[in-house]
């Protein structure tokens, strides 16, 4: 059982995803923003992070900014799984996906509950948490 | 022609943000439907109140691209803001649910009636405070509480929605509406939607030659708008 920390802004959407992760096996932390995620974080040690780019205050690159700054959450494997379409990046994701080791970025709109839960299992299989 | 082109610039910012606002209800309704799926049990109560919602939005985007087009359709009439806040608070009442945000109606106080068309401005306030129930819960509020309330100010009756957090402020609206319909997320402090909602209600208050604006009620901070009184109809 993997420690997800899931970023969410919309609470019905969390719930469904929460009730996602849970029925695959995992233990959900959630939260709303970017602050609470990096307190959250700090009390949990997840070992897998899903963040929403779209935050109220603070957004989601924000977050990534502040904890890939923290030494010890460096290797934390990240989905970005946000309503932002990766086509607004264009050239510059390489350049995020690198600077904030992203594992892996999903589109919310496209992206069912079966391929969420897929890719988070196989994300955690790759870091050889089970 | 410079009104015209104003205005069209208006229909298609306000319908942008309103297009991306849609996705969220729609993607809602998807995950809801495919989590019962796999459940065997499908939480059609939460879905009901967000295609609700969602039609809603569409109604009252219409109505404001409406009345801001063709102003003739603009009957006034004498209104009851306490009833107005009133049926605004039956229509929420499943979005606030779904959400596990609380609606309060504080209509204390006799203000009799104002001039103003009903439907407009109850759109707008139903717009205002689905999108401030949505907004709540990423708000981290301590409260998930939402109180439609209306008090005396100098300038008239305030009709307005408050909450326990002190980011809806005038400051948060203006950066807003400059920013909309070129970011994603014009009212970042207040939301993590395209904030249609609540252009959809600015667009209409002005319409009806009003404003939307950040106001006080208690302790609680909140959007509403300014209902001038008319003497005459204290008689009424």
């Amino acid at each position: 059982m993997a420690r997800i920390l899931l970023i969410e802004p919309d609470q019905v959407l969390a719930e469904a995803y929460r009730q996602a992760l849970r029925r695959a096996g995992h233990r959900v932390i959630l939260c709303a923003s970017a602050q609470a995620a990096i307190q959250m974080a700090d009390e949990h040690c997840p070992d897998l992070i899903i963040v929403e780019l779209q935050l109220v205050e603070h957004s989601g690159i924000e977050f990534l900014y502040e904890f890939r700054s923290y030494p010890d959450w460096q290797s934390i494997t990240i989905i970005v799984h946000s309503q932002v379409p990766p086509s607004e990046f264009a050239a510059n994701w390489p350049l995020i996906k690198t600077e904030f080791n992203i594992a892996s970025y999903l589109y919310k709109p496209l992206t069912s509950l079966k391929e969420l839960t897929e890719q988070v299992d196989a994300e955690l299989a790759h870091s050889n948490i089970t | 022609m410079a009104t015209a082109n104003g205005s069209a610039n208006l229909s298609q910012e306000l319908l942008l943000s309103v297009a991306e606002e849609l996705k969220l209800p729609l993607l809602q309704i998807a995950r809801l439907v495919e989590l019962g799926r796999l459940d065997g049990e499908v939480d059609l109560r939460t879905i009901e109140a967000t295609a609700s919602a969602a039609l809603k939005l569409l109604d009252n985007y219409a109505l404001g691209v409406r009345l801001a087009l063709e102003p003739r359709e603009l009957n006034l009439e004498p209104v009851s803001v306490a009833s107005v806040l009133y049926d605004t608070g039956q229509q929420l009442d499943e979005l606030a649910k779904s959400y596990g945000v609380s609606l309060e109606l504080n209509v204390a106080g006799k203000f009799g009636t104002v001039m103003a068309h009903r439907q407009g401005l109850q759109a707008a306030l139903t717009s205002l405070g689905a999108a401030l129930i949505e907004a709540l819960p990423a708000l981290e509020s301590r409260q998930l509480k939402l109180q439609l309330a209306t008090h005396r100010s100098r300038y008239g009756i305030v009709a307005g929605l408050y909450a326990d957090s002190d980011r809806l402020t005038d400051t948060a609206l203006e950066r807003g509406r400059k920013l909309h319909g070129n970011s994603r997320q014009p009212l970042m402090s207040l939301t993590h939607t395209s904030g249609a909602g609540i252009f959809v209600a600015d667009t209409i208050l002005k319409a009806m030659h009003l404003k939307l604006h950040a106001s006080r009620h208690h302790r609680l901070y909140g959007l509403g708008t300014v209902l001038p009184v008319n003497n005459q109809l204290h008689f009424i």
